[in-house]
């Protein structure tokens, strides 16, 4: 007895070889050309993108810098949504987010203004974070509040989606697909579906805070 | 999609393909090609038996009738070595459609392979065939022109480059903008009239843009868009209008005896 | 959804007269057209060629191996521990949502944009079982509020005015008025996040799915495809059979082109991978993930010569570069698809009968093909319909015997001639006020030439002797 799939692979099978005209891939060219670039000029170009995409940027010198940025964007709001701050990668951070009375949690706080994450890395053609989901990193962080401040340690910018790619497959697929998810962010949430006029933060947040942190000697 | 291969044209005697636009309500346009071919000394001739390229008939499907048109272009031109036609559109139909149209006829394909290797249309003819991008030319006053980009020229064989190039050289024109030049006027061909509608909401957007443009007029590579375009300026009384680059060239040549 | 193509002629007259739908349209195609060709280009001209021809052998490669990939999404992504399910036609996909449905007590379903979904109904046969479906893509929601169907693959609502979405609202949602569309926005965006946190479940279409990694892949630009597949407890990935890509390589060239071509975008704001299912210890995203793939006709169309058209990646770029979708919109296409690639595929996925006048509604100018992302030969496959309708007996009587006519006339210079001095006899040497029969329509807009009166091949035989 045959199912659906079975009527559907056999019609395709049915109809091999096709006749679609392909030829032979020479390599994969990156949809933008970069060049060898070093550590200092991804950062750069990394920055030039993500404010074309009306990102944000801070760049604190070291982590304590980093700390009181992220503190002076919370402002007077006393509960944040974030990733555990151990995924966040920032030494000092939960003892300062209790000194200041900030509640941090990972459960889906409709009422909180701020989420705070870490990323796994920043693609700098794209100005581009990925963030992977995990344990202790839950999507809402950086998905319900309408304020996102992501940090980002000067090792994670890449050169772009390519490079990604390669690291997926240097790292082993499994790995990949271990994680249920992995979200390209490029920039705050947008619509242009009002008569193409643009606008910011429909359903996701409408602000992003990158937190670039500058000579950090924390381990990456 | 790979056009066939041209040889190098230089020397070689010209068979002009007039195309039925032209030949019943443009016969002007064909004596301002061969004016100007004679003008660079190339041999011209008119192969009397010459009708249509088919492309009304292929374009709507019926590709029966257009074979059939078609076999009449092959036996017109069989002894022809250069075909040069004033219309990107036939000559793409020549270039592009013809080889496959034929491809699996004993008797006619080799012929369709062969004209379609021979085929060019006039601007390119003379930039690309004859190696020529100024013709010397000099209009008798100062006019401001613009191009409208006939589609099939421009998409199936990358025109306009030289027509602007011909044109850009010859002393006393002037070559502005026209927004949207490689927008599509409508005509289509038997589109005009099955669609009329659509067709005609196409052209209201296309007469817009040259109203809008300083250019007094606009110059293009095909009779049918001409056809088209000029039949909404009229209708609506413009005082601009549609002129085939063949013709404005020719206005420009040394020794006028027409 | 139902197929009114056949109606293109009519429904295409009334829409030129509604002026406020043909300027948004207007505005809207020629901007993302600017948009792309920035987007594409930045780069240099050939570079963004290169990348168009990257993107099409990427898609022709999967495609040439669709039913091996599609084996080898199906047992990886069942290992990554979400359930793949397989429906021929449409009724058999609503069936299985439902049955998800109901196997999880979902009541209330929040959408992200899906194409697909629209092609089989889904929406209607949910409410018809009761269970409520948020669209919340905000042109969707739109669509979804004035209930109209989309008329643009990517850009649902660019047939509306800012003027009468505020109408929409403040009829239907009681939004206090404003002319502000932020205003606007931020007002949907509350309404639609209480729907998001409510939902049971989450359904999706899929932009690509790749085989090597076994992953569903979406964007967008809104945050509201992440919504709908974190909160809700079980997610549906709807997706065509012809959405499989080979590598993850490939998917990062298509993923990248894609918002380029459709509107001058590096990436869209949110690109999306999904593997599969929440892992154990976190504590959001869906507990179940299904992915159904759909065929409805894409296996009839795998045999055929128009097999090209299944590498589509609903960009958009054709319909914002086709000078007859910029005159009527999308709705005269009378389906899911409208434009150049919706010429093709309504035919092909519904039957040539049910949609006669689409392969005719193109001037054949080629500016798809121009900016398609994966080169399709889009105005090849509308030539070959033509000969299709031709073949299955469906020209009109009238052009049949008319281009019969011209045939004869065109196959002797003696009749061509004798043709050419009767119109110049009959029209007097004057422009004729109105072409005859079926040519009439030419005469609404436009005047005709006189005839010369002396054709340019008397003209030279009198004037060359030969």
């Amino acid at each position: 007895m045959s199912t659906s799939r079975d009527r559907i692979l056999d019609r395709l099978r049915a109809a091999q070889p096709l006749a679609v005209a392909v030829k032979p891939s020479n390599g994969h060219l990156p949809m933008v050309p970069l060049g060898g670039q070093s550590p200092a000029g991804l950062r750069a170009q990394f920055i030039e993108q993500a404010e074309k995409l009306a990102c944000i940027i801070h760049q604190p010198a070291a982590g304590t810098d980093a700390i009181q940025t992220v503190l002076g964007i919370i402002g007077a709001d006393r509960l944040i949504l974030s990733w555990g701050l151990e995924h966040i990668g920032l030494p000092g951070f939960a003892e300062a987010l209790a000194t200041s009375g900030i509640r941090a949690t990972q459960a889906r706080e409709a009422s909180a203004r701020i989420g705070v994450t870490g990323v796994d890395a920043c693609l700098a053609a794209t100005g581009s974070l990925v963030i992977a989901t995990g344990v202790g990193k839950p999507r809402v962080a950086s998905l319900l509040p309408p304020v996102h401040i992501a940090i980002v340690r000067p090792g994670q910018i890449i050169a772009d989606f390519e490079t990604w790619v390669a690291l997926q497959h240097r790292n082993g697929p499994d790995d990949f697909r271990a994680q249920a998810s992995q979200v390209v962010i490029s920039g705050p949430s947008r619509t242009a579906d009002i008569a193409m006029q643009l606008i910011l933060g429909m359903h996701g947040p409408g602000e992003l805070h990158l937190v670039i942190v500058g000579a950090y000697r924390g381990n990456i | 999609m790979t056009l066939p291969k041209r040889e190098d044209p230089q020397g070689k005697r010209v068979s002009l393909f007039v195309t039925c636009l032209v030949d019943m309500l443009y016969p002007a346009t064909g004596w301002a090609v061969v004016d100007i071919l004679e003008y660079l000394n190339v041999q011209v001739d008119f192969p009397p038996n010459q009708t249509c390229c088919g492309q009304p008939g292929f374009n709507a499907g019926h590709r029966a009738d257009a074979r059939q048109v078609a076999i009449q272009f092959l036996k017109a031109f069989k002894d022809a070595q250069v075909i040069v036609t004033p219309s990107g559109s036939c000559a793409a139909m020549v270039r592009h459609e013809y080889p496959d149209l034929f491809a699996e006829d004993p008797l006619w394909g080799a012929e369709a392979a062969r004209v379609a290797a021979i085929t060019w249309e006039i601007t390119e003819f003379i930039v690309d065939g004859l190696g020529i991008t100024d013709l010397h030319l000099r209009l008798p006053a100062r006019n401001v022109f613009a191009f409208h980009d006939a589609c099939h020229g421009l998409r199936m064989l990358g025109l306009g480059r030289a027509a602007r190039a011909l044109l850009g050289s010859t002393e006393n024109a002037v070559v502005g903008e026209l927004a949207e030049s490689d927008v599509c006027c409508g005509f289509g061909g038997l589109f005009s009239v099955k669609m009329a509608d659509v067709s005609g909401a196409m052209l209201e957007r296309k007469i817009s843009q040259i109203e809008a443009c300083p250019a007094e007029t606009i110059v293009c590579g095909d009779a049918s868009c001409l056809m088209h375009i000029n039949g909404g300026l009229s209708r609506q009384a413009s005082s601009k209008s549609v002129r085939h680059i063949a013709e404005i060239l020719a206005a420009g040549l040394p020794d006028k005896t027409k | 959804m139902k197929v009114t193509s056949n109606a293109f002629i009519p429904v295409a007259q009334v829409a030129l007269l509604d002026h406020e739908m043909r300027r948004s349209v207007h505005e809207g195609t020629t901007t993302a057209y600017q948009k792309r060709l920035i987007g594409m280009f930045q780069s240099g001209e050939e570079h963004g060629e290169a990348m168009r021809q990257q993107a099409a052998q990427a898609k022709r490669r999967a495609l040439s191996r669709l039913p091996q990939l599609l084996e080898q999404a199906e047992a990886n992504l069942t290992a990554n521990g979400a359930h793949v399910l397989w429906a021929e036609d449409g009724d058999e996909a609503n069936r299985l949502v439902l049955e998800i449905a109901r196997r999880h007590g979902a009541q209330s379903v929040v959408k992200s944009k899906s194409m697909v979904s629209e092609e089989i109904g889904l929406n209607h046969a949910l409410e018809g079982q009761g269970i409520e479906v948020i669209e919340t893509d905000l042109g969707e929601y739109i669509i979804q509020l004035a209930h109209e169907t989309p008329s643009h693959i990517v850009a649902p609502v660019i047939h509306k005015s800012l003027a009468s979405i505020r109408d929409l609202f403040i009829q239907q949602l009681e939004m206090p008025p404003t002319d502000d569309a932020g205003v606007m926005a931020r007002f949907a965006r509350q309404v639609l996040r209480a729907k998001f946190i409510a939902a049971d479940m989450g359904i999706t279409g899929g932009n690509f799915v790749i085989a090597e990694t076994r992953t569903v892949c979406l964007v967008t630009n809104e945050g509201n495809g992440r919504l709908v597949t974190s909160l809700p407890r079980i997610h549906i990935a709807i997706v065509g059979i012809e959405k499989i890509v080979e590598t993850l390589a490939d998917y990062a060239t298509l993923t990248q082109i894609l918002p380029r071509s459709a509107t001058g975008q590096s990436l869209a704001v949110y690109t999306h991978m999904y593997n599969g299912p929440r892992r154990s210890g976190e504590t959001d995203g869906p507990e179940e993930m299904y992915v159904i793939f759909v065929d409805n006709g894409r296996s009839e169309i795998y045999g055929t010569k128009y097999a090209e058209v299944l590498t589509c990646i609903r960009c958009g770029a054709c319909m914002n570069a086709c000078p007859v979708y910029r005159s009527t919109g999308g709705h005269a296409y009378g389906w899911v698809y409208p434009g150049p690639v919706g010429a093709v595929l309504t035919p092909l996925l519904n039957g040539l009968e049910n949609a006669r006048p689409l392969p005719h509604a193109s001037s054949l100018c080629g500016a798809c093909k121009q900016v398609c992302p994966v080169d399709i030969d889009l105005p090849r496959m509308l030539l070959d319909l033509r000969d299709d309708l031709f073949q299955q007996g469906h020209a009109e009587g009238i052009w049949k015997w008319g281009l019969k006519l011209w045939a004869l006339g065109n196959q002797s210079p003696l009749l061509f001639e004798l043709g050419g001095r009767a119109a110049r006899t009959l029209t007097g040497g004057r422009a004729p006020r109105k072409l005859p029969g079926p040519l009439r329509g030419w005469s609404k807009f436009r005047d005709f030439p006189p005839f010369a009166k002396k054709s340019f091949r008397q003209q030279w035989r009198e004037r060359r002797g030969t």
